[in-house]
């Protein structure tokens, strides 16, 4: 290998290395395949309103969008999908649009079109990781261009309203998590005992729905009703990106973000610890967890 | 949607005069609308149910959705291949009662495969190529309109095809980069489908008439490239596949098949 893999994504939260369901699909294969990526997450930076997420920089090259980027890492050798028979890369490529098409649709209504997530979760959250003033710009931009693509790809007639598509999207959206929950049935992975691309998209596009915590979602108490799928999500959490950081450092010449950004972190892990501890651990020790993380992170960062 | 209308009339027979309208067929109608029409009409005559096909010059504006081919049965219109399946099923009429839970979410899923691949690279072929576009596309879908309502009606629709290609990443595409789209999702088709006969062993589904509908379509109909008919001819079960179901349902019309002119 050349040029080292760099990765510009959405940062972390809610117990996932990504909340951007496009640059999870990416940092997950990257995973499967043994693909060494180094994250730079664009929180913070003008690069918020600027990059196309997910982006990777090999060299001189600049791939954007999951699908290319996972053909590129296919092309460096990095193939999760190596022991696939065609007839299961076949099956692959059906799956993918069955998500594209049935679920993305309800994901994206979810998120940033429907009013009390938008307000509560959506827009706070990647409010926060913007810099002024783009803080005011970065989430209504994305909500409305999810807005149209929902209405431009779903929408019957050109003027149609958003309440008209509305049903239509989430009732195909619970179709596909029905069929992806049999068509998993009790295996631990789509195909066979190692994940691969399928495994990636799935994961990217069911684990932030599964994970953010949504004042009003249909569609996430319909999931949590669908155990394999829920255990495949926890799985590949815990399999895949637990042992590590969530992400990894940014490079050197982002150090002030990268000290807010680590000490955003820290004061994150601090509270889900202490949220965890029991109550007669939660007095002294607390100090020494966080000395023990600072010195873990330490040393992700000399490797 | 269409689906709560007819539950109160589920159970009411399939009538003798049924029709299905599309846009005129000679002068008219487009590649896109063509294959979608051709799968409807493919699976209806799966299922055994006789339809009248009607072309009329404003099928788009006739249509509850406003989307090419629907079917007048009763009192009651469904346009679409999905609900249209879902309204023979109420009355009874079903290709995949056989399937299992996993192959139906098989059949569903290479469902959005065609419609994900080949149907939004017939738009992109239609309205994105400039070529394509000027020499057919837009004077065939205006030709019932005099001038200036029928330039007014193609560039909205052009208009309206870009935004669509454009909101889901197609925009900046190349047409190269499509036809290897096709490839690759005629690839897919062809390594599922295999030596059998239909996409589930010996009995047609709503899918094999998708597929159907837009693999025929696209190979009898001449664009200003022959380039995206080559794509599928190189895939031999596929043509043969073709082949089978055009003898077995559409027969009766065309003593020498259609296909075999062009392949």
């Amino acid at each position: 290998m050349a040029a080292a893999l760099e990765l510009r994504c959405w940062g972390g939260d809610w117990g996932l290395p990504s909340v951007h369901s496009e640059s999870l699909v990416v940092l997950a294969y990257s995973k499967f395949s043994g693909a060494k990526l180094t994250v730079c997450p664009i929180d913070w930076t003008w690069k918020t309103i600027t990059a196309s997420v997910p982006e990777l920089l090999c060299g001189d090259a600049v791939v954007q969008e999951p699908a290319q980027i996972l053909h590129f890492l296919r092309k460096q050798r990095f193939n999760a999908d190596y022991e696939l028979t065609a007839r299961q890369g076949a099956d692959t490529m059906a799956y993918i649009a069955l998500l594209e098409e049935k679920l993305r649709p309800a994901l994206l209504h979810t998120f940033w079109v429907d009013a009390e997530n938008y307000s509560n979760l959506t827009r706070p959250w990647f409010a926060s990781r913007s810099p002024f003033p783009l803080n005011f710009v970065v989430p209504s931009r994305q909500a409305s261009a999810a807005l149209s693509r929902i209405l431009v790809t779903k929408g019957e007639a050109p003027l149609h309203r958003i309440s008209e598509v509305e049903g239509k999207i989430y009732s195909d959206a619970k179709e596909c998590l029905n069929l992806l929950s049999y068509r998993l049935g009790k295996t631990k992975y789509f195909f066979g005992n190692s994940p691969s691309s399928l495994d990636a998209f799935v994961f990217g596009f069911l684990a932030p729905l599964f994970k953010a915590t949504l004042p009003s979602s249909t569609l996430q108490s319909h999931l949590k009703q669908l155990d394999n799928l829920t255990h495949f999500c926890d799985n590949i959490l815990a399999v895949y990106f637990s042992a590590q950081n969530p992400s990894l450092p940014p490079p050197v010449q982002e150090t002030m973000d990268a000290n807010l950004q680590k000490l955003t972190q820290l004061v994150n892990k601090e509270s889900n610890l202490i949220e965890k501890m029991d109550d007669n651990l939660r007095g002294s020790p607390q100090h020494k967890t966080h000395r023990a993380e600072s010195r873990a992170r330490v040393s992700t960062v000399t490797d | 949607m269409n689906v709560c209308v007819f539950i109160p009339t589920a159970a009411e027979p399939w009538p003798e005069n049924a029709t299905l309208y599309q846009p005129l067929k000679e002068d008219q109608i487009l590649l896109s609308d063509c294959a979608s029409s051709l799968a409807v009409q493919a699976y209806l005559r799966m299922c055994g149910l006789p339809v009248q096909v009607v072309c009329r010059a404003n099928a788009e504006y006739m249509s509850p959705s406003g989307k090419i081919p629907f079917i007048h049965v009763g009192n009651q219109v469904v346009s679409e291949l999905g609900p249209i399946v879902q309204f023979t099923k109420a009355k009874g009429h079903s290709l995949s009662d056989g399937l299992d839970d996993v192959q139906r979410a098989e059949m569903k899923a290479y469902m959005e495969l065609v419609n994900n691949m080949l149907l939004t690279a017939e738009l992109f072929i239609q309205w994105c190529d400039d070529a394509t576009a000027a020499e057919i596309s837009r004077p065939r879908y205006s030709s019932p309109y005099s001038w200036p309502l029928n330039n007014i009606l193609a560039y909205q629709k052009q208009w309206e095809v870009r935004r669509k290609m454009n909101a889901i990443g197609w925009g900046g595409k190349t047409l190269e980069q499509v036809y290897e789209d096709v490839s690759q999702c005629c690839q897919a088709l062809s390594q599922r489908l295999g030596t059998q006969p239909y996409f589930f062993s010996k009995q047609p589904t709503e899918l094999d008439a998708l597929v159907f509908g837009h693999l025929f379509t696209i190979i009898t109909t001449r664009l200003t490239s022959g380039e995206l008919a080559e794509r599928i001819k190189g895939f031999s079960n596929l043509l043969s596949f073709c082949r089978r179901i055009e003898q077995t349902y559409f027969e009766d019309k065309t003593k020498n098949t259609k296909l075999s002119k062009f392949v």
